[in-house]
């Protein structure tokens, strides 16, 4: 009974004995010594967990009567998050070595951090989803702050996990009065509760307040308000980070709460989710025109990115969870190889984020600025990049859900937004002459990562490396 | 050859440029050539069939999911475009070999160059809309990197910015309108959704559509309101100017107008809009033309003229419009590819296209000033060339068009810009080629190798061919309107010739003509005028556009994002209770089962006191010391609450906790300003105080709902009343949920309550050897001390109550199980009577009595509980069952023995424990911060002295 259950959860079993197990060894050993260390070794297990899940069969199981689903949407997402990580940390080693912030605790608190995402991905409970939420944001709220003796990394954590404890109150809220009116916690029990058509008034409201806690977790607005300062005052890394596989989970576990517990009202939630993601749109969008700070404007983008994300959730058809899906892998894919070229913009050896700093940066680094450029036009979602398939999918999904004006405000949208990419674009080729250009990089660890991703933008324009069969099955597990 | 091979072949041959770099200049130039003619034959490989009336198809699967697949087809229009990309294009190439200089890099250039045309073959022959939007994009990809190819010319950088920044945002506001059309006509596959033209025209998305599909198209083609960034793009070398801007980019958005013409057009709204802008370009551009001194951007305002005609003749939607609108594309490729070439050909000669210092230069480079002349003849529509005769249709369509209202608007406006396009064609030849030689050129022109003048002439020469013998291409030309309008039947039957006779438009073309030569004599004058004239700069705007939206963006994001943390909870709290209040809209409203209730005098007050005392936290939350006060009466308050809704076990907690938090709390404060600073204005905290009230009335009001309807599960409180005593052997049903139903969850809780604790001394210990140790040193009190730090009443009391409040403990302990009490509780209490030791003699003093460290207290708690529950293995059940018996000894009656009573004991400890730890970890504080810490229990006490004094 319980070996069954385990054997489910086993990947995370495995990353959790993990976590402790190095706390304990760091602890008692070389402490800060062993950080780069402990950096490869849980990217390298976070990668072997990843090609487990993915070559683990394609079966639904269940642990723990239900509070704990392996279904094909939970492994991608796993398969998702777990890469995502493993990149962000490699990509920070070196990073965080040279100005004396790696210590032990990053890798671990990311390796924790994932533990919860994977549970998240998988709760198929309301317990068990606060539970994964909570480890994840309470690793996170320490990383947020893991430059201890800066006041805006401190002032950014602290932001970070106010707001933070008022979003998981407001889900909690939303999960009581749920289980109030439902009588249990299961999600296969809600969504017999809730029946089809409109859920009666309690369940309502606890749709509404865990939607708008969980909003807060996939920064949408208006739940965003702590995503610039966060992702301009924690060190670069972690905003790479916060910007990859913590979208991912609660994205994921967004849709699963939606379908699995709400999927017979759909009616109820499509008007929030659409309403948060055109708003998340319009506001990512025009905001990050204004932004000089490169880290700032990579929040706004991701909020906008968010909106797109979520108008595949509005659709509310199985097609626009796959949207959802590969619009994801996209995201995460872009956004890696975009953070790593944050990491490495560099002026005698200390980083810089001024977005002026770029100016004609072609002609310092050609390579460099071409591969930025393809990412940037990617972002923006310009054809035939790879990011103009994401938004195709989600806008397709938008509108074959019946939200036409939301494809039509997401196109408007991407109009705007496209705006501020090309100003970098602009900046790197066309810029001012000026002094205080960027040095050339020097890590071959963020140049490989940069083209990459960069690379991935232009071949995968083929077939999406497959995903889209992967996301379709992933998406019918859910949706059915 | 396929249609694959065609479209792939730029692509891919875009690699050998590049490749070719180091084999010279020449092989580059010549391998991009070869690979452009081979794709040329290829695609007139494919006439035959298509004269015949075939339609070619070629079909590979991409990813059908999303309905995009390679999908493309070869009928007379794309034909027709993919011969003038490929054709003007062999031709620009080239010119290009000759014109770029030996420092431009070649390879980059040529590369840069097949991919834009393998771009433009691909939107001419794609049959998948989604398809054409990505080669769409690609062109203007690629066209950005060709306009930037010069990088080093500042001029360059702002046009390439405008131009991208312009078409770019139309390419995805096209998006939206091909999804559209395609989710209409059921299939992405243009030659399908031209099948669907009623449904199209009936759908209510069709204005939405319309508006996305023609934003992509006037941006792409320049079409007023977006006209302005075409003259700015022309800081690109000369091939790529007319390249681009005369024969394919911008005719790309008049290629789709022409391509979805079937589908869109004929509605007013369509009407309205496309021969309005068409109309309106076409007179603003040739009015700016004249005056503008740079040969390239008179051309370049010139070529914007055009395309508004063309534009104008496809939204009157009639078959003759269509008719001369193909005709006019081909005629204004050719005259204005190769003026584009002519002047780039002064411009390399002569060093300058300022048409201030030119002149004259018939004299000294006679080949060019021929087909320079011969083309701009052409473009001021003189006859036999070929721009006469589609002018000429143009008046004939014109005034037949009634637009806005009076019927001599359209003609009056066509004929006025023919005017203008009279007058700087005159310009161009007569202020360049004739007139004296001047001995001031930059340099010394004269003509090119051949190699450079052979493209424009033969362009030159079709044009003259064309305008001589014009009924030699009219079967082409009405083959492709036949394609156009999707119906051959519907071609007109007009011919195409030199001569109609004396009639309307012959007398309009007259009045242009003449116009433009007296406008021309007196341009001096008119350029001093449009000089002086005020007028808006569209650079300027756009620029002014892009400042404001900056600054629109920067205001939006000042007002959300001050970083102000209570914008951020207004911003929160607000949409909660606007979420809350959809909610509430949305929802099926049950009517309450029950009303409430006036629950009576005293219960009224006691919630009143309670609001009264938040009310005034609120006010007076600055001064720490009366907040703290105010905390201790809301927290009593809910205690009372609590007992009044016969929940005693939770009162007991809670008025403990109370007691425990609020004197933790006045330890912390003793490290802390007596006030905090005030931060906000008075208008800020009243609005903050509006969203207060409002999210709390929001709560209370939902509360209340809930309160009064009807849950629809039972409540799980039976449950645990029958089974409380049969299976814990308690009737305390709180406490045997704690220790017992839910013992799992306890035992974590006191885990986590023991973590809290240590991790308290863990941080205060990381403090004490931080900077902040410093500070703590030299800190000055606000107030003065106390003399009497240890009052006497205070010391004998608390010694007295000190058993007291053990024995309390113990009692409360020991009668939990089935009366309100228990571990916890008892935890608590014995942690306050400890805790008044500290208060009333020190720290120092206690803590020299103290025999075991708290470490070890709560350890030895977590270790009890632990044990406990393991102890249920032993009987062969599982962790923490409890198990309960009835336990005689002698001179006591029998009493019941349970094991949860041991793991309550565990809980006990662990509470005193944690408790007890996080006191000392704030008093290690204090005493850090150097206060005289006496040893003695009392300062004052009179025997000490005497024993002392006694001493010595």
């Amino acid at each position: 009974m319980i070996q069954s259950d385990l054997a489910v959860i086993l990947p995370e079993i495995v990353i959790a004995v993990y976590a402790m197990l190095a706390l304990i060894g760091a602890v008692y050993t070389a402490k800060d010594g062993l950080a780069s260390l402990l950096v490869w070794t849980t990217a390298g297990l976070f990668t072997l967990v990843a090609l487990w899940i993915a070559t683990s069969g394609s079966t639904t199981t269940e642990a723990f009567g239900g509070m704990f689903i392996n279904d094909g949407f939970a492994r991608f997402s796993k398969v998702m998050i777990l890469i995502s990580a493993a990149a962000v940390l490699v990509m920070s080693q070196e990073y965080m070595a040279r100005r004396g912030i790696l210590r032990f605790e990053y890798p671990i608190l990311i390796a924790l951090s994932a533990v919860g995402m994977m549970m998240m991905v998988s709760a198929g409970d309301l317990m068990s989803l606060y539970m994964g939420l909570e480890l994840q944001s309470l690793a996170l709220y320490v990383v947020a702050s893991l430059r201890r003796d800066s006041a805006i990394s401190t002032e950014a954590g602290l932001k970070y996990f106010v707001l933070g404890a008022l979003s998981s109150g407001l889900l909690l809220y939303g999960a009581s009065l749920t289980y109030g009116f439902a009588g249990t916690t299961l999600f296969s029990g809600i969504i017999e509760a809730a029946g089809e058509g409109q859920a009666s008034l309690g369940l309502l409201f606890g749709l509404v307040f865990m939607a708008a806690g969980l909003a807060f977790k996939v920064s949408a607005v208006p739940f965003h308000m702590w995503t610039p300062d966060v992702y301009e005052g924690s060190p670069t890394p972690v905003t790479a980070f916060f910007a990859t596989a913590p979208k991912v989970a609660a994205m994921a576990m967004f849709a699963r709460l939606m379908f699995e517990a709400f999927g017979g009202v759909v009616g109820d939630w499509q008007q929030v989710v659409a309403m948060l993601s055109v708003l998340s749109m319009f506001l990512g969008a025009v905001a990050a025109i204004g932004q000089t700070n490169i880290k700032r404007l990579m929040a706004y983008s991701s909020i906008a990115h968010m909106g797109y994300a979520l108008m595949g959730l509005a659709a509310g058809t199985q097609f626009g969870v796959q949207a959802l899906l590969i619009y994801m892998a996209i995201y995460v894919t872009m956004n890696v190889g975009t953070f790593a070229f944050i990491l490495s913009m560099e002026r005698d050896g200390q980083p810089v984020t001024d977005i002026a700093s770029l100016n004609m940066f072609s002609k310092v680094e050609p390579g460099r600025a071409l591969a930025m450029l393809v990412l940037l036009f990617s972002l923006a979602g310009v054809p035939p990049l790879v990011g103009f398939f994401g938004k195709l999918y989600v806008l397709r999904a938008a509108y074959e859900g019946g939200l036409a004006w939301l494809a039509i405000a997401g196109v408007i949208a991407s109009v705007i937004g496209a705006f501020y990419y090309l100003r970098i674009v602009f900046f790197m080729y066309f810029g001012e002459e000026r002094d205080d250009t960027l040095d050339a990089g020097t890590s071959p660890v963020l140049y490989g990562f940069l083209s990459l991703s960069a690379i991935a933008m232009v071949v995968g324009v083929i077939n999406l490396f497959g995903i889209e069969g992967a996301a379709a099955a992933a998406a019918a597990t859910l949706v059915p | 050859m396929s249609l694959f091979v065609i479209v792939a072949l730029p692509f891919l041959g875009a690699l050998l440029p590049g490749l070719m770099y180091g084999a010279g200049r020449k092989a580059c130039a010549g391998v991009t050539l070869a690979v452009t003619l081979t794709a040329l034959v290829g695609l007139l490989s494919r006439l035959p069939e298509m004269w015949r009336g075939e339609t070619l198809y070629a079909r590979v699967e991409w990813l059908p999911a999303l309905g995009l697949n390679v999908e493309l087809w070869l009928d007379p229009l794309g034909f027709f475009f993919a011969l003038l990309i490929l054709g003007i294009g062999a031709l620009i190439i080239m010119y290009g070999r000759h014109y770029l200089s030996r420092d431009d890099h070649m390879g980059e250039f040529f590369t840069y160059l097949l991919l834009f045309q393998g771009a433009m073959v691909g939107i001419v022959l794609s049959d998948n809309i989604l398809l054409l939007l990505i080669f769409w994009e690609l062109t203007s990809l690629s066209s950005f990197l060709l306009i930037g190819y010069w990088k080093h010319l500042p001029e360059g950088r702002q046009g390439a910015r405008m131009a991208l920044t312009v078409t770019g945002m139309g390419g995805l506001a096209m998006i939206g309108g091909a999804l559209i059309l395609g989710d209409i006509a059921g299939s992405y596959r243009i030659s399908d959704i031209l099948q669907a033209r009623e449904a199209i025209q009936a759908s209510p998305l069709y204005t939405p559509a319309l508006i996305l599909i023609l934003l992509g198209c006037f941006t792409k083609s320049a079409q007023f309101p977006f006209h302005f960034w075409l003259p700015h793009a022309m800081a690109a070398p000369t091939p790529v100017s007319a390249y681009l801007h005369s024969a394919t980019m911008v005719k790309a958005g008049i290629f789709l107008m022409a391509r979805l013409w079937p589908a869109l057009s004929g509605t007013p709204e369509w009407f309205y809009l496309v021969t309005g802008a068409g109309l309106i370009t076409m007179v603003l551009g040739a009015v700016i033309a004249l005056f503008k001194h740079d040969l390239k951007a008179l051309l370049a305002f010139s070529t914007v003229s055009h395309l508004g005609l063309i534009t104008m003749l496809l939204g009157t939607g009639t078959a003759f419009g269509v008719l001369t609108a193909v005709f006019h594309i081909l005629n204004h490729a050719t005259f204005k590819a190769a003026l584009f070439m002519s002047a780039g050909i002064v411009d390399h000669e002569a060093h300058t296209r300022d048409i201030r210092r030119l002149g004259g230069l018939r004299h000294l480079m006679p080949v060019t000033a021929t087909i320079a002349i011969i083309a701009a003849l052409s473009m001021a529509g003189i006859p036999l060339m070929n721009g006469f005769i589609s002018k000429e249709m143009m008046l004939k369509e014109a005034l037949s068009t009634e637009l806005y209202g009076p019927y001599w608007l359209v003609p009056a406006l066509a004929t006025f810009g023919a005017l203008f396009s009279a007058a700087y064609s005159f310009r161009f030849i007569g202020h360049t080629f004739l007139g004296p030689k001047r001995d001031d050129y930059p340099a010394h022109p004269h003509d090119p190798n051949p190699g450079m003048w052979l493209p424009p002439a033969f362009l030159a020469a079709l044009v003259i061919g064309i305008g001589i013998l014009p009924f030699a291409v009219e079967p082409f030309v009405k083959f492709v309107t036949g394609a156009v309008l999707g119906n051959v039947a519907e071609v007109p039957t007009y011919h195409l010739a030199i001569w109609h006779g004396v009639n309307v438009p012959l007398m309009m073309s007259a009045v242009a003509v003449v116009g433009g030569l007296i406008l021309l004599a007196l341009h001096r004058p008119f350029q001093a005028g449009w000089d002086a004239a005020p007028r808006p700069e569209a650079k300027t705007i756009f620029e002014a556009v892009i400042a404001g939206a900056l600054s629109l963006a920067r205001v939006l994001t000042g007002a959300f994002h001050d970083g102000a943390f209570t914008r951020y909870a207004a911003i929160l709290a607000l949409t909660i209770v606007a979420a809350a209040g959809h909610a509430w809209m949305t929802g099926q409203t049950a009517q309450p089962m029950a009303m409430g209730e006036w629950p009576g005098f005293a219960p009224s007050a006691g919630w009143v006191m309670l609001v009264a005392a938040a009310g005034a936290l609120v006010m007076f939350h600055h001064n720490r010391l009366i907040a703290l006060i105010l905390m201790g009466i809301v927290g009593t308050m809910v205690s009372v609450g609590f007992a009044f809704f016969s929940a005693p076990d939770l009162a007991m907690t809670q008025i403990s906790v109370e007691v425990v938090t609020i004197i933790l709390m006045l330890l912390a404060l003793n490290f802390l300003p007596d006030f905090t600073p005030k931060e906000s204005t008075a208008m800020q905290r009243v609005f903050d105080g509006g969203v207060a009230v409002l999210g709390g009335l929001g709560a209370g009001l939902l509360a209340y709902h809930l309160l009064t309807g009807s849950a629809i599960a039972p409540p799980i409180s039976g449950y645990h009343l029958e089974n409380s005593y049969l299976g814990g052997g308690g009737t305390n049903v709180v406490n045997v949920i704690l220790v017992d139903f839910r013992g799992f969850d306890t035992f974590g809780e006191i885990i986590v309550l023991g973590i809290a604790a240590l991790v308290i001394y863990a941080l205060t210990e990381t403090l004490l050897f931080g900077p902040v140790r410093a500070r703590l040193l030299n800190r000055t009190p606000d107030k003065p001390l106390s003399g009497d730090r240890h009052p006497l009443m205070m010391v004998v009391m608390t010694r007295v109550i000190m058993p007291l409040a053990l024995m309390v403990g113990i009692y409360i302990f020991l009668r939990g199980h089935n009366e309100p009490g228990g571990g916890f509780i008892a935890g608590l209490v014995v942690a306050v009577a400890v805790v008044m030791q500290y208060m009333a003699s020190g720290f120092a003093w206690a803590s020299a009595r103290q025999r075991y460290p708290y470490h070890g207290i709560i350890g030895s708690g977590v270790l009890v509980a632990g044990l406990t529950g393991i102890g249920a293995w032993f009987t062969g059940t599982e962790f923490l069952t409890s198990s309960f018996g009835y336990v005689k000894l002698p001179g006591l009656e029998a009493f019941e023995v349970a094991s949860a009573l041991f793991f309550d004991v565990g809980v006990f400890l662990a509470v005193v424990g944690a408790v007890m730890l996080s006191l000392e970890s704030f008093s290690r504080l204090a005493r850090r911060a150097d206060m005289p810490d006496s040893e003695y229990p009392m300062d004052i006490d009179p025997s000490r002295d005497t024993r002392t004094e006694g001493g010595a």
